[in-house]
C-alpha cells in the first residue's frame, strides 16, 4: 500500500502543475506586459481624461478630476477631422503600395532564380536604416517642384515631366517607397519556410507557375502579408518626419503633426494628444481584431516532418525582366534617397540652380563630418546606441517569442488578450509613448532611471507589436506535429522551442532580431523623454542636429548611421555563418 | 516694469551700444572660483540648439577647463514636461535650466532658487520675480534668396506684395513660442488685415525654422520671415541668402536661464550662469548665436544697430492666444 501510494502522489502533484502552468505561465507574460505596455498606456488614459500632468504631485485634486473634455475637443476639432481624412488616405493607399512592392521584391528575391538577387535582398533593405525625417528631406531634394534633383534633371534631358513630392500623391508615394522593406522583411521570411511540395502538388493538377503562385504561394503567406500591412498602416500613421517635411508645405496636415504641434505648444497640451493616441489605440485594436476574423479557422501550415528547400522558380528568359524591375526598384527606393543624403552631406549649401552645379565639385567638402565629429556627443550616443540596441534586440527577442509562440501555439488562458495587449500600443507616435513611459517609469526605484537599461526596455515595449508579428507569420507554419512528435519524445516545453522551434523559425528570427535593432537605432519618441545627458543615443542627437539649423551635419550623421547599423548587421551575419559553420 | 518701457530702454540702450566701448571681462570671487572646481561638473538642461550650447560650454572651458558641463537638451513643450516629471519625483537632475521664454519657464516656477548674478542691476529685461535671466535675446528678420530674388522686400509690408506670391514661405504658428511671437507682432502692430493678406500670397508652411531656412536657401522658396540665430550664421557661412531687421518692429522673445532650487553642483551652475551673464559672454551670444542682449551696453547683431524690438506683452498674449491661433489657422490653411 505505501509503494502504491508513493508512486501516486507525485503523479497528483504533478498533474496539479500541468494544470498551474498554463495560468502561471499567461500570468507572468500579463505582468511583463503590465509593465512594459499596460502600465505606461495606463497613464496615457488618466492623461487623456485629466488636464494635467498624472504624476504632478502639487495638482493631485486635478489628477482626480477626470473629464471628456479631451475627448470632446477631439472629436469635435475640424483641424482633427481633417487631419484624419488625410492620414487615412496617405496610410492606407500607402501601406497598398508598400505591400505590393515588397511582396514582389520578397518574391523576386526568395522565390526565383533573379540574377544577383542576394545582393539586392540585402540593399533593398538600406530605406530601414534611414530616419524617417531624414529620408523625407532627401526625398524633398530629389521631388521639389521648383528645385528638385529629378526636376533638373528631366529639364536638361527634354523629358516634360515635373514631380511634385509636396502633394497627397508625394505622401503616398514617399511612404510606399520607405516602408515596403518593412513587408519585405515579413514576406521574405514567410517565404524562405515554403514548403515546395504544395506548389508542386498545384503544378502536378495541371495549373501553371504563375498561377501556382497566385493560387497558393501567395495565399499561404497572407498571415505575413496582413500582419505587415496591418503594422505598416499603423507605423505611418504615428510617423511624424514624412508628412511634416512633405505634407505642410502643401497644406496637407496628418495627425502626426497636429499631435507635434500640441506638444510643442506654450504650455504644451499632452493631456489632449493622449486623447488622439486612446483613439488611435482603439483603431488598432479594431485592425488586429479584423485580422484575427480574416485568418480564424484556416491553415497556412507550410513546414511539416519533411525536409525541404524552398523552391526556386526558374524563369527562364523572363529571369531578365524581373531583374530589370528589382534594378528600377533599388534605383528608385535605395540609390536616389541615399544620393540626395550623401550631396547633402558633402556639399556646402544646397542650392543647386542646373546639373552642372550639382556636379561643381568646389562646392563640396568634408566641412560637415569635421563638424559632426568635433562634437563628443557623436561617439558617445553610438557606444549607448549600440548597447541599447544590443539591450532592445536580446530581450525583445525573447519577450515576442514568449507572446507569439503563446497566441499561435498554446491554448494558455487569455492568450488573445495577450496578442491585443502587445499589439495596442504600435500605432501611438514615437513621442507621446515616450512620455506615457516618463509617466510611468519616473518613480521606478534608484538604478534603473537614467540608465540605458531604461531606454532598452522602453524600445522594447515600444517594438514587442512588429516583433511578435514577425515571429506569429514564421510559427503559423510551423506543423504542430512536429512538436508534439518532440513532446512524446521527452522534450520540455523550454527544450521544444531550442531545438524545433528556432531552428525551424530562423528566418523570422533572424528578421526579428534584425528589426528590433534598426528599430531601437531609428526610434526617437521614446529616447527623447528617457535620456540624461551621459546616455544621449543617436536619434535624439540627430534631432538636435537638425534643430540646430545644420541640416548638413543631419545629413552626414544619417549617412554615418546607415553605415553604422549596416555593419553591426553585417557583422552580426558573418558571426552567424561562422557560428553555423563550426557547428 | 512693463513691456513697452522695457522696449524703449532696450531700443535705447542698443543704439547707444553702438557708440561705446564694450568691457568683455568677467570676474568671480575666489571663493566662488574654488567652489566651483571642487564641485567640478553641472548639468544644463537646455532648449538652445545644441551646437550653440556647446559652442558655449567650449567658451566656458576655455577660462574653466576644470568644470565638465553636461547638457540635455529638448524643445521646450517636451522641456517642460520633463521638468516637471522629474521635479514631482525629486529626480531633477540639471543644476541650471534654460527655457524659450517666461511661458516656458513659469510653468515650472517652482524648481528655481532666487539667484541674482552680480550684474543684475545692468540687466534690462527682468521678471518680477528674478528667478530666471534673459540670457539671450531672439529676434525675427526678413531673409531672401539672393539667387532667385532680385527685387528683395525691404519691409514686413513689403511680404503683401503679389510679386511674392507662391514664392514665399512662413512658419506656422503653431510651432511654439518664436511662431507665435511672430503672428501675435504681425496681428498687433500691422493688423488682421497684414494675415489676409499675407495668406493670400499662399506661402508655403513649414513646420519650425530650420527646414524653412533650408528651403529659402536651396531656392523653393525667394522670401520670408525666418528667426535670427537659424539664418544669421547662414549669411555669415556664405549662404545665398541675405537678411535684415525690419524697421517697423522686430518681433523679440528673451531666452531664459535659471538656476534650480536642488542644484547638486550649485556653485559650479552659478560660475557658469554668471559668466554667461557677464559682458564677455553676452558678447558671445551676440557674435556667435546672432542674438541681442538684454545686458546695458552690450553690441548687437550686425545689422541690428537700429533695430525696434518689440515685446509681447505678456497678459494680453495668455487672454488672447487661443482664439488667435484658432483664427491664423483658419486664414492660413484652408479645408485641404
Amino acid at each position: 500500500m505505501a509503494l502504491i501510494s508513493a508512486a501516486q502522489m507525485p503523479q497528483k502533484r504533478a498533474g496539479t502543475i500541468e494544470r498551474m502552468l498554463p495560468w502561471l505561465w499567461s500570468g507572468s507574460l500579463l505582468a511583463t506586459l503590465g509593465f512594459l505596455v499596460i502600465y505606461p498606456m495606463l497613464m496615457l488614459i488618466v492623461g487623456a481624461f485629466t488636464v494635467v500632468s498624472p504624476i504632478s504631485s502639487a495638482t493631485a485634486t486635478e489628477v482626480s478630476r477626470f473629464s471628456l473634455q479631451n475627448f470632446v475637443d477631439t472629436l469635435t476639432s475640424p483641424a482633427v477631422g481633417q487631419a484624419v481624412l488625410n492620414s487615412v488616405i496617405a496610410c492606407g493607399a500607402g501601406t497598398v503600395f508598400a505591400v505590393i512592392l515588397g511582396v514582389m521584391m520578397s518574391w523576386i528575391v526568395v522565390r526565383t532564380n533573379t540574377p544577383a538577387r542576394r545582393i539586392i535582398g540585402e540593399i533593398s533593405k538600406v530605406p530601414l536604416f534611414i530616419p524617417p525625417l531624414v529620408a523625407a528631406v532627401a526625398w524633398s531634394i530629389l521631388g521639389s517642384p521648383d528645385t528638385g534633383l529629378l526636376n533638373i534633371f528631366f529639364q536638361k534631358m527634354g523629358i516634360a515631366i515635373n514631380i511634385n513630392l509636396y502633394s497627397m500623391v508625394g505622401l503616398i508615394t514617399v511612404f510606399a517607397m520607405y516602408y515596403c522593406p518593412y513587408v519585405y522583411m515579413f514576406a521574405s521570411s514567410a517565404l524562405m519556410n515554403m514548403d515546395p511540395s504544395f506548389e508542386e502538388a498545384s503544378e502536378i493538377s495541371g495549373a501553371g507557375a504563375l498561377r501556382t503562385q497566385f493560387q497558393i504561394t501567395f495565399p499561404l503567406i497572407a498571415p505575413a502579408i496582413l500582419s505587415s500591412m496591418l503594422l505598416s498602416f499603423v507605423i505611418m500613421l504615428g510617423i511624424y518626419g514624412v508628412p511634416a517635411v512633405l505634407g505642410l508645405p502643401a497644406n496637407i496636415s496628418l495627425l502626426p503633426v497636429h499631435l507635434y504641434q500640441l506638444t510643442v505648444l506654450s504650455p504644451p497640451q499632452y493631456n489632449a494628444a493622449a486623447a488622439v493616441s486612446i483613439i488611435m489605440i482603439l483603431v488598432t485594436l479594431v485592425f488586429v481584431y479584423l485580422q484575427y476574423k480574416i485568418l480564424a479557422g484556416r491553415s497556412y501550415v507550410t513546414i511539416s516532418g519533411k525536409g525541404f528547400r524552398p523552391k526556386t522558380l526558374e524563369l527562364g528568359i523572363w529571369r531578365w525582366f524581373t531583374f530589370a524591375l528589382a534594378l528600377i526598384y533599388i534605383v528608385v527606393v535605395v540609390i536616389l534617397p541615399v544620393f540626395a543624403l550623401t550631396v547633402m552631406a558633402f556639399r556646402k549649401f544646397m542650392f543647386i540652380p542646373s546639373l552642372a552645379s550639382l556636379f561643381d565639385l568646389t562646392q563640396y567638402s568634408m566641412g560637415h563630418f569635421e563638424s559632426l565629429f568635433d562634437n563628443p556627443q557623436t561617439l558617445m550616443s553610438m557606444w549607448n546606441t549600440l548597447e541599447v540596441g544590443l539591450i532592445t534586440a536580446v530581450i525583445g527577442l525573447a519577450v515576442a517569442l514568449s507572446i507569439s509562440y503563446t497566441v499561435q501555439r498554446s491554448k494558455a488562458p487569455g492568450r488573445r488578450l495577450i496578442d491585443m495587449i502587445s499589439t495596442s500600443a504600435a500605432s501611438i507616435p514615437g513621442l507621446i509613448v515616450g512620455v506615457a513611459y516618463l509617466w510611468a517609469w519616473i518613480g521606478l526605484p534608484d538604478g534603473l532611471y537614467g540608465t540605458l537599461w531604461i531606454l532598452g526596455l522602453a524600445l522594447v515595449g515600444r517594438h514587442i507589436p512588429d516583433a511578435a508579428r514577425i515571429l506569429a507569420s514564421s510559427l503559423i507554419q510551423v506543423h504542430k506535429d512536429l512538436e508534439e512528435a518532440a513532446w512524446i519524445a521527452g522534450s520540455g516545453m523550454f527544450k521544444t522551442v531550442r531545438t524545433i522551434i528556432l531552428p525551424l523559425c530562423k528566418p523570422g528570427v533572424i528578421a526579428t532580431v534584425s528589426l528590433l535593432f534598426i528599430l531601437s537605432v531609428r526610434e526617437l519618441g521614446t529616447s527623447l523623454f528617457l535620456y540624461t545627458a551621459d546616455t544621449i543615443v543617436m536619434p535624439v542627437l540627430l534631432l538636435g542636429l537638425y534643430e540646430s539649423g545644420t541640416l548638413g551635419t543631419t545629413a552626414a550623421f544619417g549617412l554615418f548611421q546607415i553605415i553604422f547599423i549596416a555593419g553591426v548587421i553585417g557583422l552580426a551575419n558573418v558571426i552567424r555563418h561562422l557560428v553555423t559553420r563550426n557547428t | 516694469m512693463k513691456y513697452p518701457q522695457i522696449l524703449v530702454l532696450l531700443g535705447a540702450s542698443l543704439i547707444v551700444s553702438t557708440a561705446q566701448a564694450q568691457s568683455t571681462g568677467f570676474t568671480a570671487t575666489p571663493e566662488l572660483i574654488a567652489a566651483a572646481k571642487k564641485e567640478g561638473k553641472l548639468t544644463v538642461y537646455t532648449v538652445q540648439d545644441p551646437e550653440g550650447e556647446l559652442k558655449m560650454v567650449k567658451a566656458f572651458n576655455k577660462r574653466f577647463p576644470e568644470i565638465k558641463v553636461s547638457m540635455l537638451r529638448l524643445p521646450g513643450g517636451q522641456l517642460v514636461t520633463r521638468v516637471k516629471a522629474e521635479s514631482s519625483s525629486n529626480r531633477l537632475s540639471a543644476d541650471l535650466i534654460s527655457f524659450s521664454d517666461t511661458q516656458e519657464s513659469n510653468q515650472v516656477a517652482h524648481v528655481f532658487a532666487k539667484y541674482a548674478p552680480p550684474n543684475a542691476a545692468d540687466y534690462q529685461y527682468l521678471e518680477a520675480d528674478k528667478d530666471v535671466w534673459p540670457r539671450a535675446i531672439g529676434t525675427w528678420v526678413i531673409c531672401s534668396n539672393t539667387m532667385t530674388e532680385k527685387n528683395p522686400p525691404k519691409t514686413w509690408k513689403d511680404l503683401l506684395k503679389p510679386e511674392y506670391k507662391g514664392r514665399m514661405g512662413e512658419v506656422t504658428i503653431l510651432t511654439g513660442g518664436s511662431g507665435w511671437t511672430r503672428s501675435f507682432f504681425q496681428r498687433e502692430v500691422m493688423g488682421i488685415e497684414y494675415w489676409q493678406g499675407l495668406a493670400a500670397n499662399t506661402p508655403r508652411l513649414y513646420p519650425s525654422g530650420v527646414p524653412m531656412t533650408d528651403a529659402l536657401i536651396r531656392g523653393e522658396i525667394s522670401v520670408g520671415a525666418l528667426v535670427s540665430n537659424q539664418s544669421l550664421p547662414k549669411v555669415a557661412q556664405g549662404a545665398p541668402m541675405q537678411c535684415f531687421f525690419p524697421p517697423e518692429g522686430v518681433p523679440a522673445k528673451p531666452q531664459v536661464m535659471g538656476l534650480t532650487k536642488t542644484a547638486g553642483s550649485p556653485n559650479a551652475a552659478k560660475l557658469y550662469l554668471d559668466w554667461m551673464l557677464s559682458p564677455e559672454g553676452q558678447v558671445f551670444v551676440v557674435k556667435e548665436w546672432f542674438m541681442f542682449s538684454a545686458l546695458k551696453g552690450a553690441p548687437t547683431p550686425v545689422g541690428g544697430e537700429n533695430a525696434k524690438l518689440w515685446f509681447v506683452e505678456r497678459e494680453k498674449s495668455i487672454r488672447v492666444q487661443s482664439a488667435w491661433v484658432d483664427e491664423w489657422v483658419k486664414i492660413f490653411t484652408p479645408k485641404r
